[in-house]
This record gives structure tokens, C-alpha cells and sequence, in this order.
């Protein structure tokens, strides 16, 4: 994910457009609470995603790889909601869906280290941490 | 209102799995001062649905128990008229089709930013009250149209209830009809006989919340005294002699219902006092019986006199006249209805013709200007015998005025009849059936109501008010009474013929000469009896 220097309350700080969109919507309690809840759903959905692969259930893996795509939307994480898109149209093969979740694991990783990152912020002085 | 601001602080569900969104949809929501709340599953929503009755949903197309769409679908059977933004993570117009097809006022895709979700949902809203405001506005506007047909109906040339007639006086009695007929309030009517105070206190009934309960009709003038406490409150066996088996009477009948008593001014002053006890607290004993009963009963009363002349006669109770005359309701003459004796003409003879299978379509200007010259003092009920008349005898397109029997006939060769004393006296006939003389005194039973009143002194349990164009209200069974009874030597023997005369003419003048009820007491056709009558005048055996 590309990052964005930006200019916030007479500080340097580095954000993720989307993050940064999304800092700016909310007070800095809800905008961690979002992305607290965020990481929980991003790791749910990803255990999901991996035990309907193995089970080779195509339905379960649709529905969780549709949630997928929209909470990596939610901030900007464009590469994993192209591919949980992806993934969600239909399945024949079990190797199709192992390969898929293969992928989506490594976006997913991916977006989980930026939220962790949002969460605290990037640099030492936490110039860049929620407001 | 700003561009962002929810309508009325709706109340919005989200329909949401995924903590993150649900949570961030909420935080946008209810800083957009919208009441917010969120449901994780499908079943979860439709409780909400159920307990909290949102104004808008925010629904999530995949759940983790079944489908959006589903749930669109369910929620549209179950009544559920929220508006419904569905949200999803796949931008598929086919999906977007599918929603909007299953019932959701627009669609939003993720990720979204909180004026994009404002906007969206705010529009649907709008767009959803306008559409219930353009809903009530319909209503309104389809009820209003009803109303005024109503109206139109009530006022214009059908009348109303079984009501014929236009005139302004004629509306100002439908007015009160329809005022009063709501409450419980007692009704005193007052007319000429004729005018249709029957009618009147039927439209009364069948307008009110009684309306699906019974119609009893009392007259007051045609039952013998000793009858009319067992007719009004019923006896139990062994009462009084020829009382064989219990009997209900008119009070009990009209439970719940109206009871019009008919010639109230009729009514012996003993009987007055029972029934102003009636009156006031509704309950009875029936004759002979030591229990009371408890009714509720709305009392319509009618009288050809005036109630307070009688008052100061002495001849009816005051306390009585201010029981019952809480709303006075005065019938018209004919003679004051103006272009309503037309309209009234045209009706019986649509009427009488269809009964009759013949071709009359109308009448003949000068056949119209002999009606409306005349003064009518039997007023409707007695054109409604001159139509007849014209009816069973001839048969043509149009009524002209040699069809139209005396003293109609005569009306245009002088001035305009003046109008009946307004209050005639009745008279008792001392013998149960009348004679043929006695008969033959009422003036042309057939054209002219009678300047003095018969009042029919043999039992008769229930004799309607004259009825024009109603149908018989609820009628009592007769009273039991054995005239036939008399030993053989006791019986005049006479030619049948005059036998038949003498029965038709007595109960042409029983009934006031209302010819459909007197062929109703003698079970013949009303034609019938007009074929006689115009025979027996011909021969020269009933005056002209």
C-alpha cells in the first residue's frame, strides 16, 4: 500500500489515503475502535476463508471472501477487495479455492500489519497515530 | 433541513455481520443525528423489525443465516414498509436489479464515506415519504369523492335512504336524519299522514350504530288498549284470558335496536305512564310477570298532530313529550316539495311499470302540470295510489292526463287546492269491522286521503306507518283473537260479492287508504285491488 505524507495539526504524518480519509471522518476513540474491530473481522474472515478451503465448501468460502472484500474497502486496501471479488465467483475445484486463499492470506497479511501500524502509529513520535 | 440531515431523526437498521461496518455505519448514523441500531443476522433484523419498526434499513447482501434478498423478501410479506439501501462489496448491476427488484429503495456499494451513505439514505427516505404522502393524499381525495357522491347521493335526485326528493326541504330532513342518527338521542317525527314518517324513522335506524339490530314498529292508533301493554312489553302465559303461551313483546325485540312507535298521541294515558317508565330506565315487566327486563332501546315516535297541543289538551303526558321529544324532526306536505312530486311520479311509475310489465316511460307535460297543480293532502302516499291507478289501467308510452283519475284530474280546471287541516282528529269505529257505509265515507279511497282518520278498532299487533317505497319493517305476529269464532246464527249472511266489497273497502279504509298494505291484509295483488275498486266505481256500487 502506498503511503501519503500529510500535513495534520502542524505535524508530519505519514497515513494510507484511505486511513487517512477514514481518520479524518472520525473522533480519534472511534476511528481506533474502527480499526480495532477491523483487524478482528479481517482475521475471522481470513480463518473462514481457510476452513471453507479446506472443507471445499464454495458458499462459505463466497460469503466470507464477500466480507472480505468489503472491509478491505473500508480502507482503501484496493489489491485484497480486487481479489476477495475474485474469489467469490464460482468455484469448481478445491485446488482453486486452496490457491485463492493462498493468495488472499498474503493481502490479508498485508492489510492486518497497516492497520496494526494505523493503530499506533508509524514513526517514534506516533506523528501519524490517530488524532 | 441540510443536505445531510435525516428526516425526522429516522429510525435506521443496519443489517451488518461484519463488526467493522456495522460499527462504522452506526458512529456515520448517529452523528447524522439518526436513531441507529444493528442487527448482526437476518433472523436478528426481523426481530427488529417487528419490536422497533425502523423507518430504513441498512442491509448487508450477504448473512451469515440466509440471504439479503432473501430477507427483502421476507420482509415485504410480513408488511415491513421501511425503506431498504442495500449494501454490498460487489458492484453487480445484476445484483443491483435483483434488490431493487426485491423491494429496496437503492443500493449503495463499499467502501462508501459517510456523505455518500448520508446522501444515499437520505434520498430514500424522502423519495419514501413522498410516496406516503402522495398515498395519504390519494386516500384523502378517494375519500373525499366518496363523500361527496355521498352527498350528491343524499342531496340530488336519488334521495336518500328510501327517500325520494330533491327539495330543500327535503334535504334539510336528510341533514337531521344523518346528524342525529349516531346518537341515541329519541326522535319525534312529525308530519301529515303520508309524508313518510315511517320511512324517516328507518332511515334513522338503518344510518345508526343499530343498524345490523331490529327495526320494531309499533302503531300505537291500531291496537285495542287492552292489548297495547302485552304488544309493547310482551305477557307470560295465563296473563289474561286467551294469553295461552308466553309472548314476547316490541320492547324486548328491539334490543339493541329502535322501536318507533308510531301515533304515539294514540296512546291511552295509563299506557303513557308504563311507558315513560320504560323510557327512563329501560326496563319492563312483561304483563303478568313479577321479573323486570333490561333492554336498550332507541325510541322513535311519530304523530300526524302536534305533541304539544296534545300536551295542553291533556291527551299526552308532559313528562312523557319532554322524554321523548329530544330531537323533532317535521316531514314536509308534498304540496311543499315543489319539483319532488315529479320526481316522485317518475319513480312509482319506473317502479310500478317494471311490476307491472307495461310501457309507461313517462308522463306527458300536461299530465305533469296536473300533479304538480294539485295539492296532494294524502300527500306521497296518495300519489303513489294515483300512479298505480294509472299503472293497472292503461298502458302506453307516456301518462297523459286523461289517465289520470279525479280529483287529480280536476286539478288544472280551478285553483290549487288548499292545503288538509293540519291536524286531523281520529275517529274510533265502534263496530270491529266497519261497514259498507263506514268505508264508503272516506272520501275516493283510491285518489284522496280521508279528511278524518279511521282508526281500525279490530286487534292488528303491528301496522307500519305508510311506507312508500321501503320495504314492511319487523312486524309482530298478531295477537291471537277469534272473531271467527261468533256462532253461525250471530253472522249476517250477504252475497259473496258484496261480502268481498265490504272487505275490500274496509280494509282500504283500515289501513288509511294505503291500497298496497290493504291487498297485503286481504293477500291479493295491489292490482287486484285497484281492478275492483275502478269496477265497483264504474257499476256505480262505491261513490265516484
Amino acid at each position: 500500500m502506498n503511503s501519503l505524507q500529510m500535513q495534520c495539526d502542524g505535524a508530519d504524518m505519514v497515513l494510507p489515503p484511505p486511513f487517512a480519509e477514514l481518520a479524518a471522518e472520525l473522533s480519534p476513540e472511534d476511528y481506533r475502535h474502527v480499526l480495532g474491530l477491523l483487524r478482528a473481522d479481517v482475521s475471522r474472515l481470513m480463518n473462514d476463508i481457510a476452513q471453507a478451503a479446506r472443507a471445499d465448501d464454495a458458499t462459505a468460502f463466497r460469503r466470507a471472501a464477500h466480507g472480505l472484500a468489503g472491509a478491505a474497502g473500508t480502507v482503501g486496501a484496493e489489491d485484497l477487495a480486487k481479489a476477495s471479488r475474485e474469489a467469490m465467483a464460482p468455484a469448481d475445484t478445491s485446488a482453486w479455492l486452496v490457491g485463492a486463499t493462498a493468495r488472499l492470506r498474503a493481502l490479508a497479511a498485508d492489510l492486518l500489519d497497516d492497520i496494526a501500524q494505523a493503530e499506533v502509529g508509524t514513526g517514534p513520535d506516533g506523528a501519524h497515530a490517530p488524532r | 433541513m441540510s443536505d445531510t440531515a435525516p428526516p425526522q431523526a429516522a429510525r435506521i437498521l443496519i443489517v451488518e455481520d461484519l463488526a467493522s461496518q456495522a460499527e462504522l455505519a452506526r458512529i456515520f448514523l448517529a452523528g447524522l443525528g439518526y436513531q441507529v441500531r444493528i442487527a448482526a443476522t437476518a433472523g436478528a433484523a426481523l426481530d427488529e423489525v417487528e419490536s422497533w419498526q425502523p423507518d430504513g434499513l441498512l442491509l448487508d447482501i450477504e448473512l451469515p443465516d440466509f440471504n439479503g434478498l432473501e430477507l427483502l423478501n421476507k420482509l415485504h410479506a410480513q408488511g415491513c414498509d421501511a425503506v431498504v439501501v442495500v449494501v454490498t462489496a460487489s458492484a453487480s448491476m445484476e445484483l443491483a436489479k435483483q434488490a431493487i427488484r426485491a423491494g429496496a429503495e437503492d443500493f449503495v456499494v463499499k467502501p462508501y464515506n459517510k456523505d455518500r451513505l448520508s446522501l444515499t439514505l437520505r434520498n430514500a427516505l424522502e423519495r419514501r415519504a413522498l410516496e406516503r404522502q402522495t398515498q395519504v393524499m390519494e386516500s384523502q381525495l378517494n375519500d373525499t369523492q366518496t363523500r361527496l357522491q355521498q352527498a350528491e347521493a343524499r342531496l340530488g335526485r336519488a334521495g336518500f335512504a328510501s327517500f325520494v326528493g330533491a327539495s330543500e326541504k327535503m334535504r334539510a330532513v336528510y341533514e337531521i336524519i344523518q346528524g342525529v342518527a349516531p346518537s341515541k338521542a329519541s326522535v319525534f317525527i312529525t308530519g301529515e299522514s303520508g309524508t313518510g314518517k315511517e320511512l324517516a324513522a328507518e332511515a334513522l335506524h338503518k344510518s345508526s350504530p343499530r343498524a345490523a339490530k331490529k327495526f320494531i314498529a309499533l302503531n300505537c292508533g291500531a291496537i285495542p288498549r287492552d292489548l297495547l301493554e302485552s304488544e309493547v312489553f310482551g305477557h307470560v302465559k295465563g296473563a289474561f284470558t286467551g294469553a295461552t303461551s308466553d309472548r314476547v313483546g316490541a320492547a324486548k325485540l328491539a334490543d339493541g335496536g329502535t322501536l318507533f312507535l308510531d301515533e304515539i298521541g294514540e296512546m291511552p294515558l295509563e299506557m303513557q305512564v308504563k311507558l315513560l317508565r320504560f323510557v327512563q330506565t329501560g326496563t319492563f315487566s312483561p304483563v303478568g310477570a313479577s321479573r323486570t327486563e333490561k333492554v336498550d332501546v332507541r325510541f322513535v315516535c311519530a304523530t300526524n298532530r302536534d305533541p304539544l297541543l296534545e300536551v295542553q289538551a291533556g291527551r299526552f303526558r308532559e313528562d312523557l313529550y319532554y322524554r321523548l321529544y329530544v330531537v323533532p324532526l317535521e316531514l314536509p306536505p308534498l304540496r311543499e316539495r315543489g319539483d319532488d312530486i315529479l320526481r316522485i311520479a317518475r319513480h312509482f311509475l319506473g317502479q310500478f311499470s317494471k311490476e307491472e310489465h307495461k310501457r309507461f316511460r313517462g308522463f306527458s307535460p300536461e299530465a305533469e302540470r296536473l300533479l304538480m297543480e294539485y295539492a296532494w293532502p294524502g300527500n306521497v302516499r296518495q300519489l303513489q295510489n294515483v300512479v298505480r291507478n294509472v299503472i293497472v289501467l292503461h298502458d302506453s308510452d307516456l301518462v297523459t292526463p286523461a289517465m289520470i283519475p279525479p280529483p287529480v284530474s280536476r286539478a288544472g280546471a280551478g285553483p290549487r287546492l288548499a292545503a288538509p287541516p293540519r291536524v286531523p282528529e281520529p275517529v274510533r269505529p265502534p263496530a270491529p269491522a266497519q261497514s259498507p257505509e263506514s268505508a264508503e265515507s272516506v272520501e275516493s279511497a283510491l285518489e284522496i286521503a280521508p279528511s278524518v282518520q279511521v282508526v281500525p278498532a279490530a286487534p292488528e299487533a303491528v301496522i307500519a306507518a305508510p311506507s312508500y317505497d321501503a320495504p314492511p319493517p319487523e312486524r309482530l305476529p298478531p295477537t291471537p283473537v277469534a272473531p271467527w269464532s261468533m256462532p253461525a246464527e250471530e253472522i249476517e249472511i250477504i252475497p259473496l260479492a258484496e261480502m268481498e266489497r265490504r272487505l275490500v273497502m274496509a280494509a282500504i279504509a283500515r289501513t288509511g287508504n294505503d291500497i298496497p298494505r290493504a291487498a297485503a291484509l286481504l293477500e291479493i295483488n295491489p292490482s287486484t285491488v285497484y281492478r275492483k275498486v275502478n269496477a265497483w266505481r264504474q257499476e256505480g256500487l262505491i261513490p265516484q
